[in-house]
């Protein structure tokens, strides 16, 4: 492993050195590397596989790379959330990898358009942390309310959802973050530390809130609860008596004009910060560092209620079959590798194997981006602009302390029908 | 348009007097018989038609009677999803014995259907001049088309890029405030310009007008020019002449372009998040935000009510001015 | 004379009048355009909002590189080539319905608002619709087939609708002329019908064009496995958004104001060789 760490910059050679190290331990996955590292070009003129997701994890270098490494094209589209949710579910001849999320996975899988991963053949299943397999990424961690991915994962070959560790999954762990709310520090006059400053009077008028009923709703649920107005049973599964209590408090906020605006797209949040016109919203973490890259100060609050968790990952179409199903195995295990892992990073978010990823960092990046630690230089992002000055220290400090406090994840509701009805007249109020 | 023939023989400057009917009937006849064969006329669109709208609007409406399983649809009929849309809170409580108000989506259709008619309102308010300065006041066809292009320009720069730009335009910090803040006109920026109702109805005006445009010129570019000539050589005043003579006669392409704004503000859906900041719902956000959790049948009974609405306001507007009946 | 000169003052304030209302009336429609023209020469570290910071041509260097996320160059050929396909067809069968409807035939009625219902209906339903059925079949949807389709049957009725207006009230009297002189029905559209209704057939074509450029919710389920532009707008939403946008923007801007002057210049020069 640390002949591949050394190599990082020597591309292809290294990586097929390291492949033939691992050939042993899976049968199947070494005849499909044998076959890639023999006639690399005739597979890649043969079938590309087709990888479907966000603008996260679906980007133009993330997939040339894998391309370049495992021998064979991996053709990625990107997708708007809305486009994404239809094509995954109506459309799985359409891709092979589904570089999807957690919280759909309650309408994924029970529909039947993803195939259990088999864990003996990702080659680092061992190194993916209990974040995601227990829940706990400490042994001291609060695992959290909602569609966690632990919850989510386990399943038994047939694709039955079963407790505890199994060999089969429905996803493959991968890039995951947790949200808060992002403030400019200029214009609010003091640090936030709660999620119930969401509704301070201090902020009225200046204020957003993510335009997506499944997760504004649970931003509105923490800042309820924090200030102290409501507890919720569980604030990913709300009952409709919950609904009504939470859509009646935020259909009062709006009538006061509390809200500056709701928005769908991680480019809006941006936005409407750098633009002033609000300032304090519901927002993802890489956006913090977006704004700050536009000359605005910005934080990202870390609430002492804890932070909201999403994590997505890959997951198989049910209709790969053959050497696609063998090649989209390759491309997630080449996930679980690091490189991707350090390219995201540098975006933000976190990988579900630290251990790579540190491998493809530099020791500065990884101070800085999973320590927590202040910039000991300047760092790019994964496109090479300097995105963070020297000295700059990560908001919500270390990806343990970050992860070991997630107050709740992103969830698809029981009562979600209801949930977009209530939001509805919530909109129109 | 037989309302409008009348206006013109009532009015002052009878021009053209009626061509007697047995004349008419002849040429009807004349016509009947001539030009290419209907069907071959229609065949190719009919075909890529049912092909493309008529079989799949055909499964939306089976999908409207499907069952919901949440994470897709299962062939079990069922009308829930009707008596959902249309009694969601019940017609009638009998406890106070008072009728309730109607659910939230046909509040939405409702309300999406009023703002409609405002948007309508302003494009045939800001449009209709334009129509007329190039059919009328501009007189070479060549500038005339190009003019009317210089129109159509924003409509080739993707309309998600357009929506970017908004807030740069009217925010806090916009080009607009700036602007007003140098003349003096407001001392600190106005938060009104940007996600207020006045922003929204500007956007969807100035987004839609052009369609309306488009249609009334050519309706208004096919009126007679010597006939405005000897209507003023007659002295009448212009009031008059656009009263009598070029307001019936531009109303069919009032009509076609009122139906396009119609029916393009009753589905948009997208608007409302870039410049009203998502503080409002149409009926096509809540089709999209059924879309979003799989809930298919109940996003189809949105969209096939939303359908029937504007079907109802097109054969209105085809009542009022019949733009089939002077082919 | 004295009442001449009068009039023709008055008609000069009239156009005068106009015209200004014509500048305004594009200032307004421009209107979001121009922060998207200051902001595509935004500095480096600029965003896709004020203030400036610095002015550079960065962004548009940009337009030619490779995007991140999706293919902007790739998903902008296509595009165009489907609002081009679009364009033909939308001419082509809004002419030709149009001319069948200026005879009464058996289901006129019906076939009128089937055409309007390809405006009515919701696009991502339709795009729902079409793509469950193309699944049960086995067919695999792509932007230059199934998209295609589905685009033409948005874009048909605002053609169709366009050519109403323009055989309204449509004087027969030359065309019937022809057909007594004994020319073939062809003749009669080529040489008379044709060269009445040509900027008729040039809108509904525009028409076409301009809708299927921008056509988003249509096309959600059916492009098949390569992103139109606004797909690909919309999936590089989820990143920051760039003052790259804002370039490719001014871009088709000027060079769709280039190709009017373009028109401008060929027709005046056709105009002259005619005469």
């Amino acid at each position: 492993m640390k002949t591949k760490h050394e190599d990082k910059s020597g591309g292809t050679q290294s990586k097929r050195i390291h492949r033939r190290e691992f050939l042993g331990t899976s049968a199947r996955a070494a005849a499909a590397g044998a076959a890639i590292t023999a006639f690399p070009a005739i597979v890649r003129a043969a079938d590309p596989i087709r990888s479907v997701g966000l603008g996260v994890s679906v980007i133009n270098e993330i997939q040339a790379q894998a391309s370049r490494d495992l021998g064979f094209t991996v053709r990625g589209q990107a997708l708007g959330y809305g486009a994404m949710f239809g094509k995954m579910l109506n459309q799985n001849d359409q891709y092979e990898v589904a570089e999807g999320y957690y919280n759909d996975m309650d309408v994924m899988w029970p529909a039947g358009v993803w195939q259990p991963i088999d864990t003996q053949r990702i080659r680092d299943w061992d190194k993916v942390t209990d974040l995601s397999k227990t829940g706990r990424l400490t042994p001291e961690s609060n695992p959290g309310q909602g569609d966690a991915p632990f919850r989510h994962l386990w399943v038994d070959e047939n694709g039955k959802y079963v407790e505890g560790p199994s060999r089969y999954v429905t996803m493959v762990p991968g890039w995951h973050n947790a949200d808060s709310l992002g403030y400019n520090p200029d214009d609010t006059g003091r640090p936030i530390e709660s999620w119930a400053e969401l509704f301070s009077e201090d902020f009225k008028g200046a204020v957003a809130l993510l335009n997506v009923p499944q997760i504004g709703v649970m931003d509105a649920a923490l800042a309820v609860e924090g200030l102290g107005a409501y507890q919720f049973k569980d604030k990913g599964n709300m009952t409709r008596e919950e609904i009504d209590f939470l859509i009646d408090f935020l259909i009062a906020k709006k009538e006061e004009g509390h809200f500056r605006a709701f928005w769908e797209t991680f480019g809006q949040s941006v936005n409407l910060m750098v633009s002033g016109e609000v300032v304090l919203e519901s927002m993802w973490s890489p956006a913090v560092t977006a704004i700050k890259a536009e000359g605005v100060p910005c934080v990202y609050a870390s609430p002492k209620e804890g932070m909201r968790g999403w994590h997505g990952g890959c997951s198989i179409s049910a209709r790969a079959t053959g050497k696609a199903l063998d090649q989209a195995y390759e491309y997630i295990n080449w996930w679980l590798d690091g490189w991707a892992g350090a390219f995201v990073a540098r975006q933000g978010y976190y990988m579900s194997v630290p251990e790579n990823v540190k491998k493809h960092l530099e020791p500065d990046e990884w101070d800085f981006w999973y320590e927590g630690k202040p910039a000991a230089k300047e760092l790019p992002d994964p496109f090479g602009t300097i995105i963070v000055e020297k000295g700059e220290v990560r908001d919500g400090g270390s990806y343990w302390d970050r992860f070991s406090n997630i107050a709740v994840w992103n969830s698809l509701m029981d009562e979600n029908d209801y949930l977009v009805k209530r939001w509805t007249e919530f909109l129109s109020a | 348009m037989e309302r409008a023939i009348e206006t013109r023989h009532r009015g002052l400057i009878g021009v053209q007097p009626a061509p007697p009917e047995a004349v008419v009937e002849t040429a009807q006849r004349v016509r009947r018989e001539a030009g290419f064969p209907v069907g071959w006329l229609i065949a190719p669109g009919v075909a890529w038609l049912i092909l493309f709208l008529v079989v799949p609007l055909a499964s939306i409406i089976v999908f409207s009677f499907w069952t919901s399983t949440g994470h897709g649809m299962t062939p079990d009929p069922t009308l829930r999803y009707y008596h959902e849309y249309f009694s969601s809170e019940g017609f009638f409580d009998p406890e106070s014995k008072k009728f309730l108000e109607p659910g939230i989506f046909i509040r939405t259709l409702w309300s999406t259907f009023r703002f409609t008619l405002t948007v309508m309102f302003f494009c045939l308010l800001l449009g209709y001049p334009i129509a007329y300065f190039l059919a009328m006041q501009v007189h070479s066809f060549k500038w005339q088309m190009a003019l009317f292009l210089l129109c159509m320009v924003p409509f080739w720069t993707s309309y998600l890029i357009r929506a970017v730009a908004w807030l740069p335009m009217l925010g806090r910090r916009g080009l607009l405030n700036d602007f007003l803040m140098s003349i003096g006109v407001i001392d600190k920026p106005s938060t009104v310009l940007l996600y207020s109702e006045f922003s929204y109805t500007m956007a969807l005006v100035q987004l839609y007008v052009v369609l309306c445009v488009g249609p009334i010129f050519f309706s208004l570019a096919k009126i007679d020019k010597d006939i405005l000539e000897a209507a003023r050589d007659m002295g009448a005043t212009s009031f008059q002449t656009f009263r009598e003579i070029v307001a019936p006669l531009s109303l069919p392409g009032v009509a076609i372009g009122m139906i396009f704004i119609f029916v393009m503000i009753m589905g948009e859906f997208a608007t409302a998040v870039v410049v009203y900041g998502g503080k409002t719902t149409t009926v096509g956000t809540v089709i999209l935000n059924y879309y979003a959790v799989a809930n298919y049948p109940f996003a189809a009974v949105n969209a096939l009510m939303l359908m029937i609405a504007m079907m109802i306001g097109v054969v209105i507007i085809l009542r009022i001015v019949d733009i089939r009946s002077q082919l | 004379m004295a009442r001449w000169t009068a009039e023709k003052k008055k008609r000069a304030a009239v156009k005068t009048l106009f015209s200004s209302y014509y500048v305004l009336f594009l200032l307004f429609i421009y209107g979001p355009m121009f922060a998207m023209f200051i902001l595509s020469f935004q500095g480096r570290r600029g965003g896709t909002s004020f203030p400036m910071r610095g002015a550079s041509l960065y962004w548009w260097n940009k337009l030619l590189e490779p995007s991140s996320v999706g293919d902007m160059q790739g998903a902008m050929l296509r595009s165009i080539i489907l609002a081009l396909i679009v364009m033909v067809i939308t001419a082509l069968f809004s002419t030709m319905f149009a001319m069948a409807f200026r005879k009464r035939f058996f289901g006129s009625g019906a076939l009128f608002y089937t055409i309007m219902t390809g405006i009515m209906v919701p696009g991502i339903l339709l795009s729902l619709g079409l793509a469950t059925l193309l699944k049960q079949l086995g067919i695999s949807p792509a932007w230059w087939s199934t998209g295609l389709g589905v685009h033409v049957v948005w874009t048909l009725p605002f053609g169709f609708l366009v050519m109403m207006a323009v055989f309204n009230r449509f004087d027969s009297g030359l065309e019937e002329a022809a057909r007594d002189m004994g020319a073939s029905e062809w003749t009669v559209f080529t040489e008379v019908t044709l060269p009445l209704i040509t900027p008729g057939i040039v809108a509904a074509g525009l028409f076409g064009f301009t809708l299927s450029y921008d056509e988003f919710a249509r096309t959600t389920l059916l492009a098949g496995e390569y992103n139109t532009l606004p797909l690909d707008i919309n999936a590089s939403m989820t990143q920051r958004i760039r003052p790259t946008l804002f370039a490719l923007g001014t871009a088709s801007t000027l060079f769709s104001l280039l190709m009017i002057g373009l028109f401008l210049l060929v027709y005046t020069v056709l105009a002259k060789r005619t005469r």
